[in-house]
């Protein structure tokens, strides 16, 4: 139960940084960057959208869906098997997106992105609480 | 309150309207042990159900915070719910958790009135008078 207390925390500051970068959006401003200063850069790339779907949506339906689906688990909301497998693949997908979000700030973009990098990071974080989980 | 700060307040807030919610679902009837005889001799509906109700209306708190939308009127709510439960689960060992919500929620709410409901509180309006360098008698 403790992995899925970190989990659902990990996806609800998701939630929050997500819509936060879509009002932003939404409105035409700019986000805050503490650190980097590269986020206006990074955010209007034409890296910022896979197909016709802005990546803060597809980020925002990830963690709702991470958040719901650990919400399940601990509630006893059945098929679990079903639901851990859900999760567990999921956030396999978005760790291995984050990874080319990353590369493509490093190396094409040449612009750090502050809210990219921490949801890359809530990302990884919650495939390694999965990880580890799954080992003890 | 520095911007960063209320944004950091309110997530974490939140998250912990969110969590609570999920675990009174998870066991209502455990967490309805927590109430006193009395409060739970004044409930029209079984026990179970008033606590999955507790449970609706602390997920809903936590969406608003998490959304930051109307966040004064969830934190108003959850510090509402808050003395509630504080005045129906009586003193225990975790009283003094449930004071440190209290005072974070009112903190979190006094942040983020907005100027019409700030108009409407008349100290607050005759200190911006006086602040303004007018005599709130004459106004």
């Amino acid at each position: 139960m403790t992995s899925y207390a970190l989990l659902f925390t990990l996806s609800a500051i998701g939630i929050s940084e997500t819509v936060y970068l879509i009002r932003a959006r939404i409105k035409s401003e700019k986000p805050v960057c503490p650190i980097g200063g590269g986020c206006a850069l990074v955010l209007t790339s034409k890296y910022n959208k896979i197909f016709i779907v802005p990546n803060d949506i597809l980020g925002l339906l990830f963690y709702v869906a991470a958040s719901f689906i650990s919400a399940f688990l601990v509630i006893g909301v059945g098929p679990l098997v079903f639901w851990y497998f859900i999760l567990k693949l999921s956030v396999a997908f978005g760790t291995i997106l984050s990874l080319f979000f990353t590369y493509l700030q490093w190396r094409v973009v040449h612009a750090w992105c502050f809210w990219c990098l921490m949801s890359a990071f809530t990302i990884w974080f919650m495939g390694t609480i999965i990880l580890v989980s799954s080992l003890i | 309150m520095k911007k960063t700060s209320f944004h950091f307040l309110r997530v974490g807030l939140a998250i912990t309207f969110l969590w609570i919610g999920v675990l009174i679902f998870k066991n209502p009837e455990a967490w309805g042990g927590y109430l006193q005889p009395w409060a739970a001799g004044l409930l029209p509906i079984p026990i179970a159900q008033a606590m999955i109700g507790t449970a609706i209306l602390d997920i809903t708190i936590g969406a608003f915070l998490l959304l930051d939308f109307l966040p004064w009127l969830a934190a108003f709510v959850g510090a509402i719910h808050i003395i509630i439960v504080l005045t129906t689960s009586g003193i225990t060992d975790i009283t003094v958790r449930d004071i440190g919500l209290l005072v974070a929620v009112l903190a979190l709410m006094i942040d983020s009135l907005p100027q019409w409901v700030l108009n409407k509180i008349w100290f607050v309006k005759k200190q911006q008078m006086l602040e303004m360098g007018q005599s709130p008698e004459i106004k």
